[in-house]
């Protein structure tokens, strides 16, 4: 493949989480954590303040005992592209620090260029975004174990999950010294995926017919990438937020937990568009 | 010339000017705001070549294999070895966090010998000649006071060189007096001991199973090796295998599963007898197992259908007798249905009775060892050392019987810490006069925590091996450092519930971060500076030494590959897979008898307590040895946990009764002890319950863990198990009231 | 300017004009003196043009960048000499595609295990730091802040770049140059360019954000930022 065709390619990198195997043991948040350097506090128990770029959410079916059902659903960044990239926080960041990706479909934030307004948090319909409302501290000696591959934030700044960009950086970096101008799906992987272990994460190129994701959600890119598979939703679809990360659930409540104005998911209704 | 106001405005003009032609402002604001993008007090990792080491987690015994990323000489992350026959790829949230540990505050850095009161926090730093020579001494002087008996340790495990050293101290001191870290394994092992004839872990072949039916067992919650149960669990929900979780709360691995079904609390041993009889009456069980390679069926079968009849069993599980004989037959009718028990995460012994009637459904199923199946999984036996050497202090010592009654008083069983603290509490002059422990910390992890602290209160010498500043360490005399797991030599034989034989082995990745000493290093200086036949029942010049010798032949691979796995292994099968004296299974003999007739374990505490407080495991909660790391603290739900109070669940029905909402203050009371705690409305508890989680109320380790929330193990007290005395409290009775 | 003169003049306080000349008379010195006024005000004016220039140009540089000198003198060119790779003897990728960068003892040793010539700075070498085992902490001339991630594989393998468009003509050099650190901001002076102008002769001259974002915007012509119309953000930054 030459070169010039590998630039103009575009990849729409998505992640499909299944929700029936998601145990929610928290894994995939550590490994976040422990890969991007997260700060963390004394006390995380405020989790308006608590930074967890991928956050797993505890759903209840609100029935009583014993039919009480829970499902755990683990949010990440939805990486929206809305359309033509004009994702909700991206429209809004009046820093150009948030950014649209129309080559891989990553939303980036650029913590050097944000200068704190918070505009994208409240844009952000998934509250996946967090500002840095300390400085880190990492008690002495725990620096050590920071990656030289993410940069640690500061204060007054906003941060979120970058579907571990710079994993895909180091891939593209090994490819180039291969010679390649690929990189392949097992070679980019998202720490949580790889951690996960229920292998309830699947991550990869949705525009890419040979990858897992594509296979398991078939987007539709006529409408926006809805879901073609059944039992496949993504998050307030309705709001035309147009996001890559999917869910698999063959329980009915739990795809209509995932988005709060729709009154029947049987129907598939047409996701409004803005 | 004078200057005047106008010469004065005019040079400034033309500084002004000369100046925005100057490179200075711009050049000013672009380095300022470079400057205000990376404060000096903001970390910038180093980069460097990366390397990967794999190795394996020693955090539990699950075993997995890990390989860590690293940067020139700093270790930046842990993740799972793809392939590794346990986990394959995955890995836990403890994992995960390991590095918090190698690099966090919580490391005892180097000895320490205590200053002032048992944890007053006052300690001075000892050279570790000193501190070997100081155990060393106090080990000697009871030696020679004819008091060898009263020195006893304490195991996380005794399975591999290092607690085997530790073991072998105790003896070689003369004292029999080695007490392991209680878990489900001491129950499994009766059972397996009296149904198979064997000593052995129980194995459990979950890939190649086909139905599950889960006592209790949190799967999802910790149980066993974690990361192999999840991977399990995610192919059973690919092959459409039906999981059945049988317990009163809605736990995450009942909400994963296909059915839950809420029994009363106490009544899994009821209920898998009440299945066992209505597969013999329908003659569903499997009758070439039970007639050539069995023995005792027929006194079962006559228990089983004196003692649980569906109806009663209906009454006293809270199921519906239909619904209890529709899951008869669906376990009977599965190809290869597998039931497993030990509740929660395993961390309790529990009641005898429920390993052994569970294992019997298995059994009586043809479910032992087949395919698919449970068997028993012997340790790999490389530990071939020579009996100890004894001198007359020694051979008089080890004549005493075991403080604990294991093995005299309760012959079934080896280890029984729990009944430490009333053996050492009822005798007026401590039986204990040394205590050694490593990898475990019981003054957090013990039930009846006030009656076991008070317990080792009366102990006058401590001495604490651990990694870390946990309760023990806290409140010893002396603190002797271990390097931690990614430090240090270890092997880890049989990761728990693994199918086969297998030794992991850890290895050190990261150079000692601290002034700390690998735990067989340490014994091995102790016993050397003790001398005598102390010192030559310990023939290796060092731990390394020894640990090669030992695993010999093994040796080549487990350091190449980094696990061994018996590759000759096959499922034992039924012709030559007992080694009781028929060489057939038991169903039953006098000492089953006496299991399956023993009492039942009725919660402690009277009628004013009118509800029930249980224990949950959450794998986002270190229960056992190791408290949570900073990471995984975090990821604990503000349900559980704000700021520094913690939340016990409750039905809203119940909360109902008690003028409970969600969030209230409530005083927490049971006959152990009272805490206030914060209420939870969980609908997926059965009403009359209270649930609490099991991991929190740490009084030390790190200011992100310490002082949050309450222990369960200050609330709940012990109950001897009657035939094999481990500890069988599933719960207590409690009440609760606004605060 | 004119009305402001008139209004200083009609205020008595201004004793010398008053108290020395009488009212008629007053007006012609005073255009004399307003002559030579102004005269001096071009010239307060070019003083402080020339001063602030001075300051801005030639003292502000020296004020905002310390030097320092490199541990050991290092000869690029002698090194060159013995090699074969050229640059990439000592500056490779390491097969997983990252770069690197300076050399470590251990790759030092493969030569230098013992003083091979004559020169002081091999000796210093070898005592100070083969010997004792200890790392050489080198002053990188090129080293970007924290956030920003360079992919020497993408350059040098994706686009076939050669060392000199970004590092000059390091290679030949004899001398390791003095280090001058920016005191406000940390970063070596080579990131600005040694023109405190900002203006660079050379494509090496200057390694800012701006000197990236011309090949990243113009050789490539790639769009992917929906922002800003160049090429993504997450390309350069981490």
């Amino acid at each position: 493949m030459s070169k010039e065709l590998s630039h103009n390619k575009v990849r729409r990198y998505g992640m499909v989480i299944d929700l029936d195997k998601c145990t929610g043991c928290g894994a995939c948040m550590v490994a976040c954590m422990a890969e991007n350097n997260v700060p963390f506090k004394e006390d995380e128990s405020n989790k308006r303040d608590s930074i967890t770029w991928m956050k797993v959410y505890k759903l209840t079916n609100g029935k009583p005992f014993p039919n009480t059902e829970i499902c755990y659903l683990p949010r990440p960044c939805q990486h929206c592209e809305g359309h033509d990239g004009h994702s909700p926080c991206v429209s809004v960041c009046p820093a150009t620090a948030t950014d649209y990706n129309s080559e891989t479909g990553i939303v980036s934030q650029i913590y050097t260029r944000c200068f704190g307004c918070r505009y994208c948090m409240a844009a952000c319909p998934y509250h996946a975004r967090y500002f840095n409302w300390w400085d880190p501290v990492w008690p002495d000696g725990m620096e050590k174990y920071l990656s030289p591959n993410v940069s640690p934030r500061m204060r007054g700044v906003v941060e979120k999950c970058s579907f571990c960009f710079h994993r895909y950086q180091l891939a593209k970096d090994k490819a180039y010294y291969e010679g390649r101008s690929e990189v392949r799906e097992d070679e980019y992987q998202t720490a949580c995926t790889q951690a996960c272990p229920a292998g309830a994460i699947t991550f990869g190129d949705l525009n890419n017919p040979l990858h897992a994701v594509h296979q398991m959600v078939k987007p539709d890119l006529k409408h926006a990438g809805r879901p073609k598979s059944p039992n496949a939703f993504r998050l307030l679809e309705r709001l035309g937020t147009n996001p890559k990360v999917y869910y698999l659930s063959d329980r009915e409540w739990v795809r209509r937990a995932g988005d709060n104005y729709m009154a029947d998911t049987k129907n598939h209704l047409e996701p409004k568009e803005h | 010339m004078k200057v005047d106001r106008r010469k004065f405005l005019s040079f400034v003009v033309g500084g002004a000017a000369g100046t925005a032609l100057s490179p200075l402002p711009w050049k000013l604001v672009d380095d300022s705001s470079i400057w205000s993008q990376n404060w000096p007090w903001t970390p910038v990792p180093e980069d460097g070549e990366v390397s990967y080491e794999p190795t394996t987690c020693s955090l539990c015994p699950g075993g997995c294999g890990i390989i860590v990323r690293k940067i020139k000489d700093r270790v930046v992350k842990i993740e799972g070895i793809k392939g590794h026959p346990v986990n394959d790829g995955g890995i836990c949230i403890l994992g995960l966090a390991g590095l918090q540990l190698l690099y966090g505050p919580t490391r005892v850095k180097t000895p320490l010998k205590r200053e002032g009161a048992r944890g007053s926090g006052k300690w001075r730093k000892i050279s570790w000649a000193d501190a070997i020579s100081e155990v060393a001494g106090q080990l000697n002087s009871l030696r020679s006071s004819d008091k060898a008996d009263t020195i006893g340790c304490i195991g996380g495990s005794d399975r591999g060189v290092t607690p085997n050293l530790l073991k072998r101290l105790t003896s070689a001191c003369g004292s029999n007096n080695f007490f392991r870290t209680p878990s489900m394994q001491d129950s499994y092992e009766t059972a397996l001991q009296l149904m198979h004839g064997k000593k052995a872990m129980a194995g459990f072949d979950f890939e190649n199973a086909d139905f599950i039916l889960s006592f209790g067992s949190g799967i999802l919650d910790g149980w066993g090796s974690p990361v192999r149960m999840f991977k399990a669990n995610s192919n059973w929900k690919t092959n459409k295998t039906p999981v059945i979780q049988i317990e009163p709360r809605l736990s995450n691995t009942a909400a994963k599963a296909d059915q839950w079904l809420p029994v009363n609390p106490g009544t899994e041993a009821d209920l898998a007898f009440s299945l066992i009889n209505i597969i013999i009456e329908k003659g569903l069980y499997d009758s070439n197992f039970v007639n050539n390679y069995s023995l005792g069926f027929a006194d079962l079968k006559q228990l089983v259908k004196d003692k649980y009849k569906p109806a009663k069993i209906a009454q006293a599980t809270g199921l519906k007798s239909s619904d209890i004989e529709k899951l008869a037959l669906k376990f009977a009718d599965a190809r290869r249905p597998l039931a497993i028990c030990g509740s929660g995460q395993g961390h309790t012994p529990g009641s005898l009775k429920t390993f052994v009637a569970v294992h019997a459904l298995n059994a009586l199923t043809g479910r032992v060892n087949s395919k698919g199946g449970v068997w028993a999984v012997e340790e790999p036996d490389y530990i071939k050392w020579p009996e100890v050497q004894k001198d007359k202090p020694a051979v008089k010592g080890l004549a005493q019987a075991r403080i604990d009654g294991a093995k005299s008083k309760y012959p079934l069983s080896q280890y029984l810490l729990n009944q430490l603290p009333d053996a050492v509490n009822s005798e007026s002059k401590a039986s204990l006069q040394a205590l050694l422990i490593a990898d475990a910390n019981p003054f957090y992890t013990m039930p009846d925590n006030k009656a076991a602290q008070e317990a080792f209160n009366k102990i006058p010498f401590i001495v604490s091996f651990s990694s870390y500043m946990d309760e023990t360490a806290t409140n010893a005399d002396l603190i002797l450092p271990n390097h931690i797991y990614l430090e240090r030599f270890e092997d880890i034989p049989t990761a728990t519930g693994f199918a086969g034989p297998f030794i992991g082995l850890s290895r050190p990745i990261v150079k000692p971060q601290f002034n700390t000493q690998a735990l067989g290093d340490s014994l091995i200086s102790i016993v050397r500076t003790m001398g005598g036949t102390v010192a030559a029942s310990f023939p290796w010049a060092d731990y390394k030494t020894c640990l090669v010798q030992t695993l010999g032949s093994k040796w080549p691979a487990l350091s190449k590959k980094g696990y061994w796995v018996d590759s000759r292994f096959m499922v034992p099968g039924w012709t030559e897979g007992f080694k009781t004296a028929s060489q057939k299974f038991n169903f039953s003999n006098k000492d089953l008898m006496m299991v399956y007739n023993s009492r039942p374990i009725i919660p402690e505490g009277s009628d004013s307590f009118p509800l029930l407080l249980l224990p949950y495991d959450s794998i986002r909660l270190a229960n056992g040895y190791i408290g949570d790391p900073p990471f995984v603290i975090k990821t604990v739900a503000d349900t559980v946990l704000k700021g520094k109070k913690s939340f016990v669940e409750i039905n809203p029905i119940t909360a109902k009764k008690y003028k409970l909402k969600q969030g209230s203050t409530a005083i927490l009371s049971t006959p152990k002890g009272q805490a206030q705690v914060k209420v939870h409305l969980f609908e997926g508890l059965m009403p009359g319950l209270i649930a609490m989680p099991r991991g929190l109320g740490h009084t030390a380790y790190d200011n992100y863990l310490a002082g949050k929330g309450i222990n369960f193990n200050e609330l709940i007290g012990t109950q001897a198990d009657p035939v094999s005395g481990q500890d069988a409290a599933w719960g207590i009775k409690a009440k609760i009231a606004r605060a | 300017m004119s009305s402001l003169d008139e209004k200083d003049n009609a205020v008595p306080a201004d004793s010398n004009a008053q108290a020395s000349l009488p009212n008629d008379t007053s007006k012609d010195k005073m255009d004399e003196k307003e002559n030579e006024t102004s005269g001096f005000i071009i010239f307060f004016f070019i003083i402080g043009l020339v001063a602030s220039l001075i300051a801005g140009w030639v003292i502000f540089p020296k004020l905002l960048y310390s030097k320092k000198d490199q541990p050991i003198n290092f000869n690029h060119l002698l090194h060159m000499a013995e090699v074969d790779d050229g640059c990439q003897s000592c500056h490779f990728l390491r097969t997983d595609g990252s770069f690197s960068g300076i050399p470590g003892l251990k790759q030092c040793i493969g030569c230098h295990d013992e003083i091979q010539g004559e020169s002081k700075d091999e000796a210093i070498f070898v005592e100070e730091y083969v010997q004792k085992g200890r790392e050489v902490p080198w002053l990188i001339y090129s080293r970007q802040q924290d956030c920003v991630f360079f992919s020497h594989a993408a350059h040098i393998k994706g686009d076939g770049m050669d060392c000199v468009t970004c590092h000059g003509h390091i290679g030949e050099s004899e001398q390791t140059r003095v280090y001058e650190e920016n005191r406000i901001t940390g970063l070596s002076r080579d990131i600005w360019g040694k023109s405190i102008s900002g203006f660079n002769a050379n494509s090496w001259e200057r390694m800012k954000m701006n000197d990236c974002a011309k090949c990243h915007k113009e050789a490539i012509g790639k769009a992917s930022s929906v922002q800003t119309g160049k090429e993504g953000c997450f390309v350069c930054h981490k």
